[in-house]
Parts: structure tokens; C-alpha cells; sequence
């Protein structure tokens, strides 16, 4: 096993050698950093040539210059990165070192979002297989692979936040949206349950009606303007999320699980005021770690209070309805800095922005309010990589399950009389992860590249913004900077993968 | 504790009531007091005088920090600010040609230090090569960088400046001497500089000095200036050099690098996404403000289609570019927005070879030679450009009025342009397509008989790569020049400028763009030498022509003199200019104000007149 990483770790040392020696000089003789200068009639330009030939060495011929390159990169080993000055003499690594960061946090929340939503809705398509639901998801599917994503940028950016400004400043909404929107909403949930016709428009009827009135209720009290959950609607919530946890962690039939889970809800609507003061007073992420440790530790707690036996799945349970609610109360606290944040200057009424990562001239040391912030940023180009992802992912799962659960072991499971619940979750599930793994490995090397339109679209300053500006800018050491270090992440993202799935499955063996 | 439904939802119903008229009422109304401005690339540096920061966004923040005896308008002329000072010609003779400057009394910096002559000084410290040399601040010719790392060096300035710049004696005014009275020479003198805060930085200071430490400052800065003391010198050099080169401020960014004269100054700035900048309440040192803006703001925005959402989303108050014709017409569609239709000073032209370029072989081809038949073969292949319908198909759907170049040398709307052109020999190359083709395949049959369209004369052109736009120009150009007996062998290269000179190629187009307005900026491209004269143009008594550019004269003579020079150069078919590249800028519909300039500062040249 070691024999193997090792050989696998000299081949890709050669490989990146091969490639950064190919794309240099690739680079470097397809273009002209002085292009720009040979054609100017200004006074300067003179000194600009000089000085630009002396910094970037460029009378010396690429292939050599490739080697003064590759000497700073081997200064990593003695502790001495040198990877060198862009055209604009700041350092490439210091380049990377801002750009990392905007990425990942441009799309981690977009891919764990997309993964988890895909995930399920192509685990319900596949248990669903050839249904109402199973049709509609598959041509989702097919709809949002083939959708261009500098299109979807646009449109978000169109009715997500220009319309929905406009929107904002005269909030009225048309009986006939109420209408489409409830209508749509019915047919999902109806064909989510599935069932006889009876059972679809019984579903059916309940969802509109539901979607109606909260539609209304919201017009009527222009609850867009100043948002927020409130204790009520937190309740019921709450209760509706014990119980779907408990169902799918545990199973209803499990009572101690079941309370455990409604007396978690139930704190979490007790600690709901208590949980308001302690925000508006001590609003940090500290905060918000130090509340989601109590949540844990109760619990645990609760597993001990309820059960004398098997605390796992019963804590399990408890721990993640109550994760689940906390995160209602506090996406509430967010909202409730919805009215001040629209109202303050620099959003000027406006707050769903189609650029940047942040309101630069929002001056507030508000916790909430700069959060806000940073979310209002996120969300639509959040949105765009969701929907552009989401298609793979629903594709995905949904054969890897449908897959699985022609295996015979299955059938076994069935047979010896365990419930469909504990052979999807626990027999099927599982090994349906198995393919998905190495997948997973790729997307998350995919996170650090960049998502280069995206970025570029909204504003991001991150990987994908730099490659292409060291593309346009005819920035050689920029260029290569970005290159090594997304060649060194598909290789290594490549052996990780392999290494991965041989440790969750036996069956495969490396090496040979 | 708890609240039924019913009252929290007669209390949700009664806050958004609340909070609805609130909103309704004083917000709407209220002025704004910041405008935010596009664009494309972010900033680099608060220097933009180095040569690796010499880009027009740095540019665009200083123009708002700092004003000196002039600023360009958007009509590309000189125009003194005589709130600041006033310059006059002392001496004019053959070999000694002097400027005083001098700055008005009163004035003041940011931090309150009055301004004065010494302030002036750092200029020629930035812009002499021989003082740099003798200072022992390092031959910005060599390969060292020099202590003040300035694009200056080796410029118009240094060629024709006589010793250092003198003092007078109540410090408020400073004399230049230069070799003769060279043209544009308003445009060479000094700009105001606060030189204390660079005195102060070197010495390690952090944060504002009273106003006595900060002329004593000042007066350690003449001493050294005076005296060529390296060692100040140097450390003021460094500071010049590298200090500015953030991206990054806040109230941690010591104050002192953002002392200036300008209407703004740099509040804060976040790196790569914006800068800010806050009015200057002691701004003194031009025209009065005449709006109520306190912000500016600068995002850096740089694709188009964000932009023009981020306009039409109010995030932005004033968007430019180089746009497509969609989106031109999706601008055309906002609401909210004002479009300004405009052109930039870059002009799109046609070349043709007549020689080898310095350290090129030999040219063979079919234009070789002045006179005879490669001037007529010249003409005739200019003639076979379809200069109109590339305009009409490529430019008019962005620019609707865009004209076609009869000149070279300026733009259309400069005074005297319609002379010139009725004057300069281009009528030759203007008339129906097919007149022109049928002058341009009689010229080309005199040569070549045999000539048709079915059996062409090969023409080696030079495409520039990566640009749409000028892969159409080719395709337009290719068909109509076919119709001659031309066939254009196009070779794209996207690393297209260090091939112009090649003796490969018989033609080829590209675009010159200007960033300042200098009567000899066209002398390059034709003189023999010239920085620019890539296609072995050797005409004596066309350079005998230019050379007179390169002292000043009036309007009416220097149309005259290009109207000689250009005449030449249409007879031998040299150059053809086919259109000015468009630009369009888009305002805030309740914004006042914005004037866009061809020129590389753009929408910033006239912040003083800025208002809602």
C-alpha cells in the first residue's frame, strides 16, 4: 500500500513537471506582456517596456525562464516559496492567498446544499421509480443540465433581484401569482407522497390551500418588509421536524426517540426569548458555537433522561431535530435585522445586490446586520451553482440507489422481516454512498478551482476571476501560479479518491 | 409569556404598517450623497506613476485627490485652473524657452499645511533622468530600478529640460528652462505634490503632524532636493515607490499617504471590490463643488453584462465600456439610466508596407518602393476597404453617429477638422464602393492585367487575434477587396503588436489610442526612425513637414501643416482611418453632471461639477 501511494506520488511529480514545462512555454510564446506598450504614443511607455523586460526577465527566451520559475517553486523546500511577481509587481502568492478563501466560500455552501438536496430528491425519485414524482424530477433533471450558466445568472440576477426590488418598493402580490404558485406548489407535495388518486388530490388540496393562505397572510401584513419567523410558527416547526427526524433516524414506532425528539422542539421554542436577548447582546459567531455545544449536550442529556439503554440513535435523533430548530430561531434573528439593513444607506431599499461579496460602504459593527449582509451576496450566485449542480447530483444518486437495490443482499434484508426503513437507510443507503465517494473527492478539488463564470458573473475575486485575468493580462507568473497549484489538486484529488474508495470497500484492493 | 396567533399577528400587522410608512415617506425623497462609479479592472496602487501601476483606475483616484495648473476636458483641450495658479512664458527664443509657475497664496493641503512652490519640485525628481543620475537615486536607463521607481524618465520633459527648475525667492513661484519652445509644452510642467507627508513617511511618522512640523518637513525635503542628499532622498524614494502600493485601507492605514489638494480624498478602500472616497473640506485648490456629494466610490466590476444588471439594480450610478451592440440596446431599455453614446480616443486604421522596419530583412513584396507602382497598388488596395460598410455593419449599431476617419493625425469635432479633410487628399478614398473598386481595379490592372477576381493578386495581411470584432472588419475587407482582384491571405495572431514590423506582411490594421492630445503624436508613425514607423516609410520631405509639428503654432497653421503631411501620406496610399472605437457610458438618470472625455480618465475629468 505504501509501495503504491509513493510510485503514484513520483509519478504525478513527473506529470506536473511535464505539464507546468508544456504550459509555460505555451503561454509564454503565445503571448506578448508588451503588446499593449509597443502600440502606445505615451510619454511613459518607455519606461514601462524597460521596466517590465527587468522584472519579468523577458529577454530571457521562455524555455530557460522556466527554470528560474521552477527554482522559486523549489524553494518551497527549503522553506522559500518564490512563485514569482505579476505584470502589477504584487506577489502571485499573496494573489492565491486572498483568492482561495473568496472561493471556497463562494462554493462550499452551493455544493454541500446541492449535494444534500440532490441526494434526497434522487433518493425519493428512485424509491418512487416510474411515478408522477420520479417523471417530474427526471426532466428537472435534463432541464437544469442543459441550462447555460451565465443565462441562469442573468435571469436570477433579473427577477431574483432587479424585479424583486422593484417589487419591494410597491409590494403587492397579484391574486393570479397566488394562484400559479399555489397550484405548483400542490402538484409537488401530491406527487412527493404519491398514492391512489384519491390520496394525490386530498394531498393536494391541503398543500394549496396551505400555500394560499400563507401567500395572503404574507401580502396582508407585508411580512417582506420586516421578516421573521416568531415564536408560532417556530412551534409548530419545530414539532413538524421532531417528528420527520424521528421517522427518518429512528422510526415513529420508536417512543423514547420520539419524545426525546418533541421535548428537544420544545426547549427549543422555551429558549426562544431567552435565545433573543443573548443574540442582541451578544451577537458572535462564538455565540452560535457555544449554543450549537449546549444543543449537543442536551441531547445527550436527553438520551440519559429517556432511555436506559441504546442512547446513540436516541441522542442521534434529539441532536439533530434540535440542530434543525436552532437553526429556525436563528435564521428568525437574521430576519428580524431585514427592515434597518434595507433602510441604511448604502442599500438604499435595494437589498437583494447582483454583485460582489460585500456592501463596501455599509458601515455597521452589527453582527447580524453584517451577516445579512454577506447572505444577501451569497444567495443568488449560491442559487445559480445549486441549480446548475443539483441536475448531477438528482441523476446521480437516483441510479446508484435503483442500482443497489436490485442486489440480492437486499432482497435478504427484506426477507428476514426487517422493515423498509431499516433496509433503505441502513442496507441500501450505505452502499449506494460507495460510487458517490470518489465523486465527492472531485467535486470538492472543483471547490478550490473555482467556479470560473460564476465568479466572474457576480464579482468573486476568487481562483476562476484570477485565471482568467492572467489569461487577458497576458500574466505569465499569475497564469502559473494558478495552474500549478489546480494540477496539483486534480492529482492529488485523483489518489485521494482511489485511496478513499478502497478503505470503504474492501472488495478493491490497490496496488497491483 | 407567549403571545396567541391573533395578537402577534395584529402586532406583525401594526409594525409593517409602521415600518411601511416610515419607509414610504422621508427615505425616498432624501438626496443621495454618493455616487458610485464603474469600473473594469481594480486598483493596484494610490501611485499610478510607476510603470507598474500605470493603470487608468489608479489614475481616475488620484485625478480626484489632487489638481494642479490644468485639467483636459472632454473636448480634449487644455484647460487652465487659475484657482490653483497661473504659468506664463518668461524668455522665448530659439534655444532658451522659460515657463514660470506659479501657485496662488492661501492655498492649502488636506491637513491644513499651506501650499507653495517647493511642492512643485518633485516633479523634475520624478522626470529627469540626469538629476536621478546625479542625485545618485540610480540611471532609470539601466537595468536597476531607480529610488523613485516613475514612469517619467526619458520623456518629452527630460529631452528638452535645461538644469534644475528655479526658486523664487518668496518660495510661491518656480521657473522651468527648456532647450527651445517645444509644442504642447503646458502640458510638461509640475504638479503640486505634498512633499512633507513623503518627508514624514521616510522618517517613520504615523498619522497627521501639526502644520509647523510639517513645513519644517517640507523645508528638509528643499535642503535635500538642494543639496542632492542621496540619503533623504533615497528613503523619500522608497516611500514613493512602494508605500502607495496598497490595496487595503481603513483606520489603521496611516493618514499620511492620503494627503492631497483634490475635491476627495481616499477614505478606505477594500481590495479588488472598491474604493472610497470622502469630500476634502479644506479643498481649496480649484473650482468650487457644486453638488452635494460627500461620496465617491469606485467598484470594480469587470464584466459588462454584471455591470449594466448592477446599474439597472441601482448598485451602480455610472457604468462605461466598450459594449456590444446588445448591450447597448439593453442599456437603451432601462428605465432609471441615461445613456451617453460616445467614442474613445483609440482610431481603428489600415496600413500598408513600403519597406523593411530597422533590423528586418528586405521587403520584396508587392508594395515596395515609394512612388510608381507601390504607391498605385497602395492606393489601390486602401481604395478596396469597404471603410463604409464596416462602419455601417460593425460600428453604427453601438455608435449611431459614428463618422469615418478622414484623418489620422485628429479626431473628428477638433477645430479645423473639417478643413482638413476637405483639404488632406482623403476625398480620393471616398465615394460609392463601387466607384472606389473601379478606381482601385484600374490601378491595380496598370500593374497587373491579368488581375480579376477569379485570378487575384495575393495580399499578406496581419489579423489581430482574440477580437470579434476584428475578425468581422477582415471577412467585410476579404469579400469586397476580392471584388478588385485583391485575395487578402489573412494570418490571425493573437500576439499581433511585435509582428507588425515583420516584412511578411503587405498590410496591416490595428488601433493606435492616444491618452493625451500632442500636436506631434502622429510623428512616430511616419518619420523615418520613428518609434512607431514600422513599414519602412522613408519620405524626407515628409518628415521635413512633421518636424515643424514639434514647435508650437496656432490652430490654423497646424491644419495647414498636417493638411501638407497628410496629403503625402494619402497620395502614397500609406494609411486609412476607418472608425473611432465606441464607448457609451450610462448614468443615473437623477445625476448631473457627467461628461465623458475620449481621453483615459474618462467620466472623473470634471467631479467638480457633480450633483443629484
Amino acid at each position: 500500500m505504501l509501495n503504491y501511494i509513493l510510485r503514484r506520488i513520483g509519478v504525478s511529480i513527473m506529470i506536473l513537471f511535464g505539464s507546468s514545462f508544456l504550459v509555460y512555454n505555451l503561454a509564454a510564446y503565445a503571448s506578448d506582456p508588451l503588446a499593449e506598450l509597443r502600440l502606445s504614443t505615451d510619454d511613459g511607455a518607455r519606461q514601462q517596456i524597460i521596466a517590465l523586460t527587468r522584472d519579468l526577465q523577458l529577454d530571457v527566451p521562455p524555455p530557460i525562464r522556466y527554470f528560474l520559475w521552477l527554482k522559486g517553486v523549489l524553494g518551497l523546500f527549503v522553506g522559500n516559496l518564490n512563485l514569482g511577481m505579476t505584470r502589477e509587481a504584487s506577489s502571485v502568492q499573496e494573489e492565491l492567498a486572498y483568492a482561495i478563501p473568496v472561493t471556497i466560500r463562494l462554493v462550499l455552501v452551493a455544493t454541500i446544499t446541492a449535494l444534500l438536496l440532490g441526494l434526497a430528491l434522487g433518493i425519493i425519485s428512485a424509491l418512487r421509480q416510474y411515478s408522477r414524482f420520479d417523471y417530474g424530477m427526471t426532466f428537472l433533471a435534463f432541464l437544469l443540465y442543459s441550462l447555460p450558466i451565465f443565462w441562469v445568472a442573468v435571469l436570477l440576477k433579473e427577477f431574483m433581484a432587479i424585479q424583486f426590488n422593484n417589487f419591494l418598493s410597491e409590494p403587492n402580490i397579484p391574486i393570479k401569482w397566488m394562484f400559479i404558485f399555489s397550484i405548483f406548489t400542490g402538484i409537488f407535495w401530491s406527487s412527493l407522497f404519491g398514492g391512489e388518486r384519491k390520496r394525490f388530490w386530498s394531498v393536494f388540496a391541503g398543500a394549496f390551500a396551505t400555500n394560499f393562505v400563507i401567500l395572503w397572510a404574507i401580502d396582508l401584513t407585508n411580512w417582506y418588509l420586516n421578516p421573521g419567523l416568531g415564536p408560532i410558527l417556530i412551534a409548530f416547526l419545530s414539532i413538524g421536524i421532531a417528528f420527520g427526524v424521528t421517522a427518518i433516524s429512528t422510526g415513529l414506532s420508536n417512543s423514547t426517540a420520539k419524545k426525546a425528539a418533541l421535548t428537544m422542539a420544545g426547549l427549543a421554542v422555551v429558549w426562544y426569548y431567552p435565545a433573543q436577548w443573548i443574540f442582541n447582546n451578544f451577537g458572535s459567531y462564538l455565540t452560535i458555537l457555544i449554543m450549537i455545544s449546549l444543543i449537543v449536550l442536551t441531547g445527550i442529556g436527553l438520551s440519559r433522561v429517556f432511555s436506559k439503554i441504546d442512547h446513540g440513535p436516541i441522542a442521534r435523533t434529539a441532536i439533530i431535530t434540535g440542530l434543525m430548530s436552532g437553526i429556525l430561531i436563528l435564521v428568525d434573528r437574521i430576519m428580524q435585522s431585514w427592515a434597518e439593513y434595507s433602510a441604511t444607506d448604502a442599500v438604499n431599499g435595494r437589498p437583494v445586490p447582483t454583485y460582489g461579496q460585500r456592501k463596501d460602504q455599509l458601515v455597521t459593527t452589527d453582527f447580524w446586520i453584517n451577516n445579512l449582509d454577506i447572505i444577501m451576496h451569497l444567495i443568488l450566485p449560491t442559487l445559480a451553482l445549486i441549480l446548475i449542480s443539483l441536475a448531477g447530483w438528482i441523476r446521480y444518486s437516483r441510479g446508484a440507489l435503483l442500482e443497489v437495490l436490485n442486489q440480492d443482499y437486499i432482497r435478504t434484508a427484506r426477507a428476514k422481516g426487517l422493515n423498509e426503513r431499516v433496509v433503505i437507510t441502513r442496507h441500501a443507503f450505505r452502499n449506494m454512498m460507495l460510487p458517490l465517494s470518489s465523486l465527492f473527492v472531485g467535486e470538492f478539488v472543483g471547490l478550490v478551482g473555482g467556479a470560473v463564470i460564476t465568479e466572474r458573473v457576480f464579482g468573486w475575486q476568487g481562483m476562476g476571476t484570477l485565471g482568467i485575468k492572467a489569461i487577458n493580462s497576458y500574466d505569465l507568473n499569475l497564469l502559473m501560479g494558478v495552474n500549478l497549484l489546480l494540477s496539483i489538486l486534480v492529482i492529488s484529488g485523483n489518489l485521494i479518491a482511489d485511496l478513499v474508495y478502497s478503505a470503504l470497500d474492501p472488495r478493491i484492493r490497490l496496488g497491483k | 409569556m407567549k403571545f396567541t396567533r391573533s395578537a402577534k399577528f395584529a402586532l406583525a400587522a401594526a409594525a409593517s404598517a409602521a415600518l411601511a410608512v416610515s419607509l414610504l415617506t422621508p427615505a425616498q425623497a432624501a438626496t443621495r450623497s454618493t455616487i458610485v462609479i464603474h469600473d473594469t479592472n481594480s486598483l493596484t496602487s494610490f501611485n499610478s506613476s510607476t510603470p507598474d501601476t500605470n493603470l487608468t483606475i489608479n489614475s481616475k483616484v488620484g485625478n480626484l485627490s489632487g489638481i494642479g495648473f490644468y485639467y483636459i476636458n472632454d473636448k480634449k483641450n487644455v484647460v487652465r485652473n487659475t484657482t490653483f495658479g497661473d504659468f506664463k512664458i518668461v524668455k522665448n527664443n530659439a534655444t532658451d524657452f522659460r515657463i514660470q509657475y506659479t501657485v496662488n497664496k492661501g492655498l492649502v493641503w488636506s491637513d491644513g499645511t499651506p501650499i507653495n512652490a517647493v511642492d512643485l519640485l518633485l516633479t523634475h525628481v520624478l522626470s529627469s533622468n540626469t538629476y536621478s543620475k546625479a542625485a545618485g537615486l540610480g540611471d532609470p536607463d539601466s537595468d536597476n530600478v531607480p529610488a523613485f521607481n516613475s514612469n517619467g524618465y526619458g520623456g518629452t520633459y527630460n529631452d528638452n529640460i535645461v538644469g534644475q527648475p528655479v526658486l523664487s525667492a518668496d518660495k510661491m513661484s518656480v521657473t522651468l528652462q527648456f532647450k527651445q519652445k517645444i509644442a504642447n509644452w503646458d502640458l510638461y510642467g509640475p504638479g503640486p505634490a505634498p512633499v512633507h507627508t513623503l518627508v514624514l513617511l521616510a522618517e517613520g511618522k504615523n498619522g497627521l503632524q501639526s502644520v509647523k512640523d510639517n513645513e519644517a518637513a517640507r523645508d528638509r525635503f528643499l535642503a535635500a532636493y538642494n543639496s542632492k542628499n542621496t540619503a533623504v532622498l533615497k528613503a523619500m524614494g522608497k516611500v514613493w515607490s512602494e508605500a502607495y502600493n496598497i490595496t487595503e485601507v481603513n483606520d489603521k492605514t496611516n493618514p499620511l499617504l492620503f494627503v492631497g489638494n483634490g475635491g476627495f480624498l481616499v477614505d478606505s478602500a477594500v481590495t479588488k471590490s472598491s474604493v472610497t472616497l470622502k469630500v476634502n473640506p479644506k479643498y481649496n485648490s480649484g473650482p468650487k463643488l457644486s453638488g452635494t456629494i460627500d461620496t465617491v466610490i469606485f467598484k470594480f466590476i469587470s464584466d459588462g453584462t454584471a455591470a449594466a444588471q448592477a446599474l439597472a439594480n441601482g448598485e451602480l450610478d455610472v457604468y462605461s465600456g466598450q459594449p456590444t451592440a446588445d448591450a447597448v440596446a439593453a442599456l437603451k431599455k432601462l428605465s432609471n439610466v441615461n445613456l451617453i453614446g460616445g467614442i474613445n480616443a483609440c482610431y481603428e486604421h489600415w496600413d500598408t508596407r513600403v519597406g523593411n522596419a530597422p533590423g528586418q530583412p528586405d521587403y520584396n513584396g508587392i508594395f515596395k518602393g515609394h512612388g510608381g507602382k507601390g504607391a498605385d497598388l497602395r492606393r489601390a488596395f486602401l481604395l478596396s476597404i469597404p471603410r463604409e460598410e464596416i462602419n455601417e455593419k460593425l460600428i453604427k449599431p453601438i455608435n449611431p453617429n459614428a463618422p469615418i476617419l478622414g484623418s489620422t493625425f485628429i479626431a473628428p469635432g477638433f477645430e479645423g477638422y473639417e478643413r482638413l479633410v476637405a483639404n488632406n487628399g482623403s476625398g480620393y478614398y471616398v465615394g460609392s464602393q463601387e466607384a472606389l473598386n473601379a478606381k482601385a481595379a484600374r490601378l491595380l490592372k496598370k500593374h497587373y492585367p491579368s488581375a480579376s477576381p477569379s485570378n487575384p493578386v495575393k495580399v499578406n495581411v496581419l489579423v489581430p487575434g482574440n477580437n470579434p470584432r476584428r475578425a468581422a472588419e477582415f471577412a467585410l475587407a476579404k469579400a469586397n477587396a476580392l471584388k478588385v482582384g485583391f485575395d487578402l491571405v489573412g494570418d490571425v495572431q493573437a500576439s499581433w503588436s511585435p509582428k507588425i514590423q515583420l516584412s511578411t506582411y503587405d498590410a496591416q490594421f490595428f488601433a493606435y489610442c492616444p491618452s493625451a492630445v500632442t500636436q506631434a503624436g502622429s510623428n512616430a508613425n511616419f518619420q523615418i526612425g520613428g518609434g512607431n514607423n514600422r513599414n519602412g516609410i522613408s519620405l524626407p520631405n515628409l518628415d521635413a513637414i512633421l518636424n515643424k509639428l514639434q514647435l508650437p503654432m496656432d490652430n490654423r497653421t497646424y491644419i495647414s501643416t498636417i493638411i501638407q503631411a497628410e496629403r503625402i501620406i494619402h497620395q502614397e496610399g500609406l494609411t486609412s482611418g476607418v472608425f473611432l472605437h465606441p464607448a457609451v457610458t450610462a448614468v443615473n438618470k437623477n445625476l448631473k453632471g457627467i461628461k465623458p472625455s475620449p481621453l483615459s480618465d474618462d467620466v472623473v475629468w470634471n467631479w467638480w461639477e457633480w450633483s443629484y
